[in-house]
């Protein structure tokens, strides 16, 4: 049963109230929503052997692999008699174990729940630096300011770009050529100049690289990059103005360790990109 | 760490209190849930002055498609059991290999064969308990629960229109990115935004209860979040006495976020799944708090 009743708002506008009254009938009230997620993930790092500070547990299978593999060939090299063919089955059986032991780290970090390695330490070339666009409103330095500081604080990234409507935001840890007395104007033109020849105001989609060599995405990303993650500010149609989707600017991510981002990393940096649809501009 | 400075916070704050009763907000236009990013209609579009914004494809570099980790993915569970295969395979044929082979069973350390059954063996363990390690920490799948309740959409209109859109972008991020089903936002003594599935008032069949912000900032959870400062989570609600200073939730609401909007509100985030919210989800329901205060 629906009930409705128009409302004044300041500044003229009505808007409809609606109560929908979900239906008693168990599956037809999410009969109209998408597919719910069906699992969670739970943290189970609190499993881990904590016992060698700095030794990745997931990694024992690929360590154990390598060294019993070279005890297998120094075993074959200094044995006092010819190999039977016994052994050297047994040999065969060995490497090949040795082989899909190392691998198996590999292989885990695809399965779901895996979380990101711990972050790496950030490579000595960088320097950390935060500057924004001048002449903005203060209202926009704060989603910046906050936007920037949410994302460095709650993934594995070491540095951020925002770059909406022609305003642009740095900050975490960047490599910029001249990095002795570069002004604030300088460090904007230098990373503005980078930015246009990479084409992410193009993009519509985002663009995950988790194993992202500095060499694929040119200059811009500071040393050290092993992911990278480019999420665009899309608008999509509007019946007002007509617009199809349109890239208002993106957010790029870059990270010292490999396979940075999850899918739950991912979906939160598509929320905080979508916080500065219409919103960031110079002219407003 | 970001700092607002105080004459934007006294004029965000100053916009909190610039408000009438609840009962006059409008409200908005029903919209689906999670259907993330939608373009709201309160302010008007801004051109980009930017020539690359044209509509052109991106022609720069695509990352590669990794087919392993897309097999893996796909094959979830026969990955996680792959080594446990494999180990119980080997080891089972080191054995047949040295007792069709004529091998005397006693292990000789002089012996190169047994040196090398021993590294192989040593190989499948390592396997096989691998394997029990990815079977046993295999994420739990926990089916959502259907709130029971009515879909409510209520702000206040009192608060500027930058408020009001970014306590939608909150409701959407939230919506759309976790398991949150309902959004009260409390401040200053004033509801300013019951979203999403709600309780349904007992006076009127179809309409979601009112939030009684008087009564619910006395009870023992809302003080207690607010005079530490600190986000709660209470992981299974179904466990909490508190519970019953929450009726404007959906009664099987299984999991809530109580986050402080410094001393003066609160942020009650209602979700599906029982420990639904995950500690990145908390982190960002975290720095809402931070950045609430400049709206």
């Amino acid at each position: 049963m629906a009930s409705g009743c128009a409302v004044s708002v300041a500044g003229g506008s009505k808007w409809l109230l609606q109560f929908k009254h979900q239906d008693a009938r168990e599956g037809l009230a999410i009969s109209r929503l998408p597919p719910l997620p069906s699992y969670i993930f739970v943290d189970h790092s609190w499993m881990r052997i904590s016992g060698i500070p700095g030794l990745d547990e997931s990694y024992l299978p690929r360590y154990i692999g390598i060294a019993f593999g070279f005890l297998i060939i120094l075993n074959h090299v200094f044995s006092a008699s010819p190999a039977t063919p016994a052994q050297l089955r047994t040999e065969a059986l060995g490497m090949c174990l040795a082989a899909f032991s190392t691998a198996l780290p590999y292989l885990g970090r695809f399965l779901e729940g895996a979380n990101a390695t711990d972050r790496a330490s950030i490579p000595e070339e960088n320097k950390q630096i935060f500057v924004m666009s001048n002449d903005i409103l203060d209202t926009q330095k704060g989603d910046l300011a906050w936007a920037s500081y949410a994302l460095l604080r709650n993934t594995n990234s070491m540095s951020v770009i925002i770059a909406v409507n022609d305003v642009i935001c740095v900050r975490g840890y960047w490599n910029t050529p001249e990095d002795k007395d570069a002004s604030k104007d300088h460090l904007l033109n230098w990373f503005n100049s980078q930015i246009q020849k990479t084409g992410f105001f193009d993009l519509k989609d985002m663009l995950y690289f988790p194993q992202g060599s500095e060499s694929e995405l040119g200059t811009l990303l500071p040393k050290g990059t092993l992911s990278a993650l480019i999420q665009p500010v899309i608008r999509t149609s509007d019946p007002v103005v007509n617009f199809a989707t349109k890239n208002e600017g993106f957010i790029l991510l870059a990270s010292s360790v490999k396979y940075a981002y999850s899918e739950k990393d991912r979906a939160w940096i598509r929320a905080v990109a979508n916080k500065f649809l219409h919103k960031i501009s110079k002219d407003l | 760490m970001f700092t607002s400075s105080p004459s934007l916070k006294m004029e965000a704050i100053g916009c909190l209190f610039s408000r009438r009763s609840l009962s006059a907000f409008p409200i908005l236009p029903p919209r689906s849930r999670r259907r993330p990013f939608q373009s709201p209609s309160l302010v008007p579009l801004m051109m980009s002055s930017s020539p690359s914004s044209a509509q052109e494809a991106y022609k720069g570099p695509r990352p590669r498609r990794d087919l392993v980790g897309d097999w893996v993915s796909n094959n979830n569970g026969l990955v996680r059991s792959l080594p446990i295969y494999v180990g119980g395979l080997s080891l089972l044929v080191v054995l047949l290999n040295r007792a069709f082979s004529g091998i005397a069973l006693v292990t000789d350390a002089s012996s190169s064969q047994s040196r090398a059954d021993i590294l192989t063996l040593s190989l499948s363990v390592t396997n096989l308990l691998t394997g029990l390690v990815w079977l046993s920490i295999r994420p739990k799948y926990v089916s959502p629960v259907i709130p029971c309740g009515v879909e409510c959409m209520r702000i206040n209109s009192d608060i500027a229109d930058l408020a009001i859109h970014e306590l939608r972008w909150v409701w959407e991020s939230l919506s759309s990115t976790t398991c949150c089903r309902s959004l009260v936002v409390i401040y200053g003594g004033n509801c300013f935004l019951q979203i999403g599935i709600a309780a349904e008032s007992q006076n009127e069949t179809g309409v979601a209860m009112v939030v009684d912000v008087h009564k619910l900032l006395q009870g023992s959870l809302c003080r207690s979040a607010i005079g530490s400062g600190k986000q709660s989570y209470l992981a299974n609600l179904s466990l909490y006495p508190g519970r019953s200073e929450l009726p404007f939730l959906p009664s099987n609401t299984q999991s809530v976020i109580l986050q402080p909007l410094g001393d003066r509100g609160i942020a009650i985030v209602g979700g599906d799944i029982i420990r639904g919210f995950t500690n990145l989800d908390q982190s960002f329901s975290f720095d809402f708090e931070a950045f609430s205060l400049l709206v």
